[in-house]
């Protein structure tokens, strides 16, 4: 009897700890930049417990999709997911996360952009909310363009990018890369050179493959055009940090979320000698502009808390001062519009060698095509990959043959039609 | 002189022991009985949008032309027909090794061959990550400092293959070993000492006797390491991520992405049945042809 008693008062006790404690599931820079909204939140929340866990990026997919699928068993109380990878959950699971509206969400609608809640909606549900864009831009080492005589102010196209990878090649003997391309790991090239010619694998209603579309032709031939150069290093997430990491690597072209692991994971000795500069185009006086990535976060229905949850989550993604700080700290562009014009926006770098990096790069923001990931965002993913890296190795005669084939492949997986 | 039965006492008699079964087969049929029977029925299901529909075409019909698929099987299958053999041979002489007399400290010997099986599967890929990393990888480096050139292990197809293959054939080919040790040492003695008796040298002594007599085991480790790459999974997920592209892609790496990333449950199970079906059709194969004259005796 005393132990049963003993074992229900512990377990009581568990459940008023658990009761004042939220987990949050993310990944990467995304865990210190949202433990720095932490202390805010306990100012109106005094005694709740906030416990971020980075697990990775596709772990946190993964893991969600399973827990969806077990009914919403082992969940976050906030869990962050990729804008284009959304979808499929909303879709799919309509129950497993929270309406915001239920709590309020509405009030948060005219904050943020359309093109991030295109996404995160589903008829009058609202299932998330908008944390960062990632607006693209050439990040690069000031010191090893001078040293081969590159001057960013003139990479106006991919084809100068190309001729700047070359001098670069010729001054290192081909060891230092002008960027690296996670070929055959990954399709973001593809997505981020798409994108800025407005073309994408699905239309922006989601209802038609377009991935074989004439902007997505061009964005294939220019990656070829660079691969053949022999101007970017092949390299996964991590081979790619390593190559900066040991200067092998002049540039990276990424959505703008990569200033914060650059910051966070360059060695001491090269802060200050980095810089940015806007995307080539892909012909002369082209768009200068497109988006990889962004994400949002979520409420699981699982939660216990699910208020305290969404003060949490309105607290470190509406609240100016938390945003500026997670911009400058840990370099996660806002979606906060109140934020555009802001005179802090004006403040240097000191990472990136006094730059107001982010005036430059919030100012393409206007610029980039909304497009819509669907629930098929994954499967489509997959097969871009593969086609991506077949295609620079030389397996189809010509870009548009490779992304028909893509586009066969996409069709039979996710049975939607090809647009004509 | 025993009573009659009463027919209550057979009855209660008999129920005994399948009430004693019972927890077992209640767990069964939840967890194999029901998702096997489940799945099947997936397989014949458009399960991309809800609600579901019967459409048998949707999944087996894709299967039949999905160059994807094909691909699977095809890395699959390679992997089967080149490291498992290689394995199972090199299992074949580090058993004989383990058994020799001349080898000291076989307790040690033994355990550091079948160590790789006891670490976990997730450290072991990231040190295998690192070893294969072009640029700054022991192995390229160990390549280029004896003059041969570095090789892109990683990102491009065929090193990437060979890379799953040595991964797989380092983690198990002592597990092979210890099993044939086993079967090595059921052999008589009594066979050697007369094969030596009547001239027959080291050689052939391995191939007359050694290599017969362990067939059963050889047949049992075969079975085994074919099921285990049809259902390979761990070291293209985690040591080359399948790629590049889809070079390192097995028939359960692709199952998984179906199934779990892009959520179509119907287009996995039909998946899931092929390799079922073609595990079945390999084990029956090898047990006729390898283990026929076994049967026949």
């Amino acid at each position: 009897m005393k132990r049963i008693a003993a074992l229900t008062i512990a377990l009581l006790l568990a459940g008023m700890a658990s009761a004042q404690t939220l987990t949050v599931w993310v990944w990467d820079i995304n865990k210190p930049a949202l433990e720095s909204t932490i202390a805010s939140f306990q100012e109106m929340h005094p005694g709740a417990e906030v416990v971020v866990e980075d697990l990775g990026n596709q772990n946190v997919y993964d893991r969600g999709l399973a827990g969806c699928a077990a009914g919403g068993f082992d969940m976050p109380d906030v869990y962050l997911v990729e804008n284009n990878e959304a979808q499929v959950f909303w879709s799919q699971f309509p129950d497993c996360f929270t309406d915001l509206r239920t709590l309020g969400g509405e009030e948060l609608l005219p904050l943020f952009p359309d093109f991030k809640w295109a996404e995160l909606t589903e008829g009058d549900a609202i299932f998330a909310v908008p944390y960062d864009s990632g607006p693209t831009a050439i990040f690069y080492r000031t010191d090893l363009y001078e040293q081969a005589g590159i001057d960013p102010t003139s990479i106006q196209t991919w084809a100068d990018f190309r001729e700047a990878g070359t001098a670069l090649n010729t001054t290192f003997d081909g060891t230092v890369k002008m960027g690296a391309i996670g070929k055959g790991q990954d399709d973001e090239w593809f997505r981020m050179l798409a994108n800025q010619a407005g073309c994408f694998y699905f239309d922006e209603a989601g209802t038609e493959i377009t991935v074989n579309q004439p902007g997505c032709v061009s964005a294939m031939e220019t990656m070829k055009d660079l691969w053949d150069a022999s101007v970017l290093h092949p390299a996964g997430w991590v081979e790619q940090i390593q190559f900066l990491q040991n200067d092998a690597q002049a540039s990276s072209f990424f959505g703008s979320w990569y200033g914060g692991t650059l910051t966070a994971e360059m060695p001491a000795e090269q802060a200050g000698s980095w810089g940015v500069y806007l995307t080539p185009a892909l012909e002369p006086g082209g768009v200068r502009a497109s988006n990889l990535g962004g994400s949002a976060l979520a409420i699981p229905a699982s939660s216990d808390n699910p208020e305290l949850a969404y003060d949490f989550v309105v607290n470190a993604l509406a609240d100016e001062e938390n945003q500026l700080e997670i911009l400058f700290e840990y370099g996660l562009t806002p979606s906060l519009l109140s934020l555009q014009g802001n005179p802090a926006l004006n403040q240097g770098v000191d990472f990136f060698g006094g730059q107001a990096i982010w005036q430059d790069i919030l100012g393409t923001l206007g610029d980039v095509p909304a497009v819509s990931g669907t629930q098929f965002f994954q499967e489509a993913r997959n097969v871009m990959i593969v086609v991506v890296n077949d295609y620079l190795d030389g397996n189809y005669a010509s870009a548009q043959e490779a992304l028909d084939q893509a586009a066969q492949q996409i069709a039979a997986s996710t049975g939607l039609p090809i647009a004509d | 002189m025993t009573p009659p039965k009463s027919p209550r006492r057979v009855r209660r008699s008999t129920l005994a022991p399948y009430l004693f079964l019972a927890p077992f087969f209640a767990m069964f049929a939840v967890f194999w009985v029901y998702p096997i029977a489940y799945s099947f029925v997936l397989s014949f299901l458009n399960t991309r949008r809800r609600p579901w529909t019967f459409d048998p075409d949707f999944n087996w019909g894709r299967l039949v032309q999905d160059e994807f698929f094909w691909n699977a099987l095809q890395n699959t299958m390679i992997i089967l027909v080149v490291q498992v053999p290689l394995m199972l041979a090199f299992a074949t002489l580090l058993a004989v090794a383990f058994g020799s007399d001349l080898l000291k400290a076989k307790g040690f010997f033994r355990f550091a061959f079948f160590a790789p099986l006891v670490l976990g599967a997730v450290p072991y890929s990231a040190v295998f990550r690192l070893i294969f990393n072009e640029q700054y990888g022991i192995l390229n480096f160990g390549l280029t400092s004896i003059g041969l050139p570095s090789v892109p292990w990683l990102f491009e197809s065929t090193p990437a293959l060979i890379t799953i293959m040595i991964a797989m054939t380092w983690r198990w080919t002592g597990y092979n070993a210890i099993i044939l040790l086993s079967g090595l040492q059921s052999i008589p003695l009594a066979l050697y000492e007369a094969a030596k008796i009547d001239g027959a040298g080291p050689l052939q002594r391995f191939f007359r006797i050694t290599i017969p007599m362990l067939r059963p085991v050889l047949l049992f480790t075969f079975v085994l390491s074919t099921i285990g790459t049809l259902q390979l999974f761990t070291e293209p997920w985690l040591i080359t991520n399948t790629g590049p592209g889809n070079a390192t892609e097995t028939l359960v790496t692709y199952l998984y992405k179906q199934g779990f990333r892009s959520f179509n449950f119907g287009y996995a199970s039909a998946i899931a049945y092929t390799v079922a079906i073609i595990a079945a059709i390999f084990s029956l194969l090898q047990i006729r042809l390898v283990g026929g004259r076994e049967v026949d005796r």
